[in-house]
């Protein structure tokens, strides 16, 4: 069992061709499973460790096909005054393994997020995008939280670097120290998340699960760090400063703007602080989007974000301005130079 | 059914979803080129009787010449007849007729098609099953198609506008022909071919779209200038007249005949030169307008010129290259006259000029974007099926960009940086443009030709250099090829790969070797073979069962296991290309008998060396005949979802399957619903008694996944079809090959083909191309749809095509350039042969389909093509929005 858990992790997608996130073309491996559960996210069916259902109301013709199959007896119709829809038992659902609903729907309602995946079936399947990549290019692990799996990346960098390929990961920082400090040799290149440097902010990092908690929250599938009530700013600023100072590679911070949230001037001003006290000196904004709406429906999920605005352009520009007067180099969204 | 919302979300979300994004680069051409164009866009498609009336008169008073003579006098005096019309502003003068988007029908090939639909003639094309495809085809609504008779127009053919006093004159000219086209007598002629009944059958089902020796005998092709170019039309004259002395009252006395032939199309040539130039000359006599004046003094002055000389400048030269290409469009109906790599064939003028001082890059541009609106201006007549259906009105005068040169190196020069600026600046469907890629080609060309592909248009596409060589050496040794001479080749047409050789061009005691194309019309043959058809024809042993007619006789087997059906599909394959290649042969010998083609055999090496024209084998090359298909990853797709779901895993019976198909999986037709893509198609009631097998159809290993079991039966298809081919002989007693290219087929083609075991419904549009995977099945992303696709060795076959549609958010920038660069590098490094882009927000196409008139001028690839949206056939339209697009936000 340890050994499996060594080498074996969930995943929920690898897409080729990603040119955003890192340097050169990338196949982008998303992780399942994260520590923290940021109000904004946009990836949701990343958050939970396991594999789950992602039901698309509107497709759904209540045929009764997934429920028949469900050995667990975990789906249920419910009725609804506008229309009725499928019920799922997650908590249920997160201990599955054979995921007969989803073979037995016809409606293309319903898919199951994620799946189990070994380090060397993830390196084949990535090893053949190898010669895609060109100059540059190699992979980027992001999710979800990679180091919330931290043998199956740490596992899976190595064996990638060791086979001369560019890694890349993008991190939210709440990781325990000691899970970067193993991969570090193995890194070529760390996006770091920033969300805010407010103690006092740092619910919102872990909004969703704290209000009304619901089934699938209660699972045991949390990391020890994911206590409620647990504020996890000064650990990420913490684990900043010993990868700044350890990392021999290009480590850029990132700053998702959610405004009214981290967008002031005073947030801004002790980041551009903070980023130079590291030592370090680059920053890359991202605006935040609502993008990924639908996937809350999905995932039976409350869609948080619609509580907060997307940035205006100028916004954005001023936020920059504001970097680069405190000697900063900051890229806006996809504008980056490399 | 593709809008699966699993995609993971990065954070660049910058551009909110809901708002339509826009093409990245946008520049203007110069003040004349934009006037041109403009002058374009209020065109219409527009046909005139001269040059049929005048070939007609003249060829009817030749009765009992020499065939090769009277043909020659006819076109003589065709040309001389042709009213001249310029423009104001022109740089380039002339045209196919005396309309700025003018062309003429050509009844000498086929008389019955543009008759009115009451007219005998009609009805009797109608029987012999030859119109099917028109019926099946729309053709787009907008732009300058003539769809209605309006005033003292009339429409013909759904596209092209005729003056109503000209109509009788039309149809007298038609009657004439009756009986004596190309078209009348092949198919007197093709019916001795034992099993004729088959091929009647073939048409009318649709699994063959098209004859081929009276619809298009010519083209696809690469054109060559080295003989205006370097003697001037005196010289050729004079050539000719010195070889005619040679031979006359030697044996082989063809030659004699062909020799004399070609003085008299070029004094013909010569005389419609110079109507334009006394044209010219009396403009300006009446021009008040100083700088418009002196513009047309000079054109009459280069026009005198060049009627008898060769040319002195890069304009002249430009000029030539242009009036060479009109004189062989309008010696027959052709689609896809490539004028190959202009840029490398001009060069040692333009460099010339360069040194000189007699032109800068401005004046370069400004010349080259004029080029540009010149070569949209062709119109193509020909029926709307064929126009509308393959074609989607476009002429594919394919230009070519980059390769090798005869010793080796990197061709790319900087007029050729000026060709892609004109392409970026003056965005215009044609001349369209190829990259051939080599790895040999400098970084700064390829980037430039990135930032082109980039603004939209989807030209250049990306072609492979080195795969096109070693398919020409493979298939053309036999005549002579070698290494250095596969370096001169090109695309002609959309995506035909075409041989070429390197003529040795003198200016100033300095050989210049230029490319050019060696051989005659390809993609000629077997025209476009519905593969999905003929796996429907196989379940049901030999019936099409949308109409109820049996197509072949019961291929006898039971179809118990997998290799059975793939045996009696390549039965049924093998049985289509059998009696297709016998009967269009027979067609094209009518062709080569009746329409002997003068102008291009006069340009193409090395006829006026053997004296014999293209139809007695006067090229280098004349292994161009193909066979093509339609329908790749359809076929593919179904013969993956029969493998797994009968044969394999056992969940259905072939019987349950007839039954699906039959119900259509319980959906409405593409008719009924008006779109032709899947992801539009309406259950009826009955949806719930087909939804688990339409599921498990859908969800059996797609093409364009990277998965092996599915990969496996296109690789076993590729390299059965592509090797089948080489056993059916062409005319000219020459192996053929495999051509693989949609064009606009897969829409009619879809149009009448029911249901598929993969999923397919009835009525709608098949992937194009021969690579590019069923849109939206394609959900790994694009390396894994490049693994798929190059799971086969592409220099197999003519050619392969990959048609991509990328959100223009993922290249934006400099740095998406660079990416995108390596995106298209890694493809064809992999062994792909082409692929082409839409840069296009498919939010933009739904509301171009919603609104076209504000979209007069949006531009999108299609299937080797560019074509403006509005002038695309809906289904051409829904196929392309529901292409899947790559882009990392959703």
């Amino acid at each position: 069992m340890e050994q499996e858990e060594l080498t074996t992790g969930y995943i929920f997608d690898i897409q080729g061709f990603s040119v955003h996130d890192g340097p050169g073309c990338r196949t982008l491996i998303f992780f399942k499973g994260c520590s923290l559960e940021c109000a904004w996210c946009s990836n949701p069916e990343g958050i939970s460790f396991y594999p789950e259902p992602l039901y698309r109301n509107s497709k759904c013709t209540l045929d009764e096909h997934c429920i028949n199959a469900c050995k667990h007896g975990a789906i249920s119709i419910a009725k609804n005054e506008t229309c009725d829809h499928l019920n799922f038992r997650r908590d249920i659902c997160a201990k599955c393994n054979t995921y007969d609903c989803a073979s037995a729907c016809c409606s293309d309602a319903l898919k199951i997020g994620g799946y189990k995946v070994s380090v060397d079936d993830l390196y084949n399947r990535i090893h053949r995008d190898r010669q895609y990549w060109g100059e540059g290019g190699g992979i980027t692990l992001t999710g979800g939280e990679p180091f919330a799996q931290p043998e199956f990346a740490f596992n899976f960098l190595k064996h990638c670097y060791e086979a001369y390929i560019h890694t890349a990961v993008e991190t939210c920082g709440n990781v325990a120290w000691s899970h970067y400090k193993k991969a570090l040799p193995y890194i070529d290149w760390i996006f770091f998340d920033l969300k805010t440097l407010d103690e006092s902010r740092g619910d919102l990092l872990t909004y969703s699960r704290s209000p009304s908690a619901r089934p699938h929250d209660l699972l045991s599938a949390s990391p020890p760090d994911r206590l409620s009530g647990y504020t996890p700013i000064s650990n990420i600023l913490e684990n900043a400063r010993r990868i700044a100072q350890e990392f021999p590679g290009r480590l850029i911070f990132r700053l998702p703007v959610i405004p009214g949230f981290n967008d002031d001037a005073e947030n801004i001003n002790n980041t551009a602080s903070f980023i130079r006290s590291t030592g370090r000196k680059e920053v890359n904004l991202l605006p935040l989007h609502h993008l990924g709406r639908e996937k809350y429906n999905l995932l039976d999920k409350q869609y948080y974000t619609n509580n907060f605005n997307i940035p205006a352009n100028g916004n954005l520009e001023n936020i920059a301005q504001q970097f680069k007067s405190l000697g900063i180099t900051c890229y806006i969204g996809s504008e980056t130079p490399f | 059914m593709s809008s699966d919302i699993q995609t993971p979300v990065n954070y660049y979300g910058s551009e909110p979803g809901r708002e339509v994004t826009s093409r990245e680069t946008k520049r203007q051409p110069t003040p004349r080129a934009n006037e041109a164009r403009e002058l374009y866009f209020e065109a219409k498609s527009s046909v005139s009787m001269e040059f049929p009336y005048w070939y007609t008169r003249r060829w009817e008073q030749l009765e009992g010449e020499i065939p090769i003579i009277r043909r020659a006098e006819a076109l003589k005096s065709g040309f001389e007849h042709l009213t001249p019309v310029i423009f104001p502003g022109e740089l380039l003068s002339m045209g196919k007729a005396s309309y700025l988007r003018g062309s003429y029908p050509m009844p000498w090939l086929s008389e019955a098609f543009f008759m009115a639909a009451e007219d005998k003639l009609y009805k009797e094309a109608q029987e012999s099953g030859k119109l099917t495809a028109d019926t099946f085809t729309t053709m787009g609504k907008g732009g300058g198609n003539v769809t209605k008779s309006e005033g003292m127009v009339i429409s013909i053919a759904g596209k092209f506008g005729l003056r109503v006093e000209e109509m009788p004159i039309m149809l007298e000219v038609a009657r004439k022909w009756k009986d004596k086209s190309v078209d009348d007598i092949g198919h007197k002629y093709e019916q001795l071919v034992p099993g004729y009944s088959e091929k009647e059958a073939l048409m009318r089902s649709v699994i063959c779209m098209f004859d081929s020796g009276y619809t298009l005998p010519q083209g696809r092709e690469v054109m060559n200038y080295y003989y205006p170019l370097q003697y001037g039309i005196d010289g050729i004259i004079k050539n000719c007249e010195d070889a005619l002395a040679d031979v006359a009252g030697y044996p082989d006395m063809d030659r004699l005949y062909f020799y004399k032939a070609v003085i008299l199309m070029l004094q013909g040539i010569k005389h419609w030169i110079q109507n334009y130039a006394d044209e010219a000359k009396f403009l300006a006599s009446l021009e008040q307008n100083g700088k418009q004046k002196t513009e047309y003094l000079e054109m009459a002055e280069r026009l005198n010129w060049i009627s008898s000389s060769p040319p002195r400048s890069f304009h002249d030269s430009l000029q030539i290259l242009w009036l060479f290409h009109v004189a062989v469009l309008n010696e027959d109906a052709i689609s896809g006259l490539s004028p190959g790599r202009v840029g490398q064939v001009l060069y040692p003028f333009w460099q010339r000029d360069m040194a000189n001082g007699t032109i800068d890059r401005a004046r370069s541009l400004e010349l080259l974007e004029c080029m540009r609106v010149k070569f949209t201006e062709i119109d193509c007549f020909a029926s709307m099926g064929v126009v509308g259906g393959v074609l989607s009105g476009n002429t594919f005068n394919n230009l070519c960009l980059g390769g090798l040169l005869k010793d080796g190196t990197a061709a790319a020069n900087e007029l050729e940086m000026l060709i892609l600026e004109a392409g970026i600046t003056c965005d215009t469907p044609q001349p369209t443009l190829s990259m051939l890629y080599d790895e040999k080609l400098p970084e700064e060309f390829l980037l430039k030709g990135v930032e082109c592909t980039k603004i939209g248009t989807g030209y250049p596409a990306w072609v492979n250099n080195q795969v096109a060589m070693e398919f020409l050496v493979g298939n053309y040794s036999h005549e002579g090829m070698n290494l250095e001479e596969a370096r001169a080749w090109a695309i002609g047409g959309c995506l035909e790969t075409s041989p070429g050789s390197w003529m040795p061009l003198k200016i100033d005691d300095v050989i210049h070797w230029i490319p050019g194309g060696s051989a005659p019309a390809t993609s000629v043959g077997v025209h476009f073979l519905n593969l999905p058809k003929i796996l429907e024809v196989v379940l049901f042993d030999g019936i099409d069962m949308r109409t109820g007619q049996r197509i072949f006789p019961s291929h006898g087997y039971h179809l118990e296991s997998y290799n059975e059906l793939w045996q009696a599909f390549k039965d049924y394959f093998s049985r289509a290309c059998h009696v297709l290649t016998l009967t269009n042969n027979i067609q094209h010998d009518a062709w080569r008998k009746i329409a002997p083609s003068l102008v291009n055999s006069m340009l193409k090496p090395d006829c006026l060396k053997k004296g014999k024209d293209i139809g007695q084998m006067g090229c280098r090359y004349n292994t161009t005949f193909n066979i093509e298909s339609c329908g790749t990853a359809n076929l593919v797709n179904s013969l993956s979802s029969l493998k797994q779901n009968v044969y394999s895993e056992k969940n259905y019976t072939l019987e349950d399957y007839r039954k699906a198909i039959l119900a259509n999986f319980g959906y409405k037709t593409a008719q009924e619903t008006g779109s032709y893509s899947l992801i539009d198609q309406l259950p009826t009631a009955d949806y719930v008694l087909w939804q688990k097998i339409h599921r498990q159809s859908l969800d059996a290993p797609k093409f364009g996944n990277d998965i092996s079991f599915v990969d496996a039966i296109m690789k076993d298809w590729e390299d059965w079809f592509c090797e089948m081919t080489h056993n059916y002989r062409s005319l000219y007693d020459q192996p053929m090959y495999a051509c693989q290219i949609s064009v606009s087929t897969h829409g009619p083609m879809g149009a009448v083909t029911m249901a598929g075991p993969d999923g397919r419904l009835s009525g709608t549009t098949f992937s194009d191309g021969s690579v590019s995977a069923y849109p939206g099945t394609d959900k790994n992303g694009p390396y894994a749809l490049f693994n798929s696709a190059t799971c086969w060795n592409h220099a197999q076959s003519q050619n392969s095509q990959l048609n991509m549609k990328i959100h223009p958010s993922v290249v934006k920038g400099r740095e998406g350039s660079r990416k995108f660069l390596e995106l298209i590098r890694a493809y064809l490094r992999k062994g792909g042969f082409h692929v082409q882009f839409n840069i296009v927000d498919s939010r933009m196409l739904k509301q171009a389909q919603a609104d076209p008139e504000k979209f007069r001028s949006l531009l999108v690839r299609v299937a080797g093509f560019t074509q403006y949206w509005v002038e695309l056939g809906k289904q051409i339209q829904d196929e392309v929005i529901s292409r899947t697009e790559y882009e990392e936000i959703k």
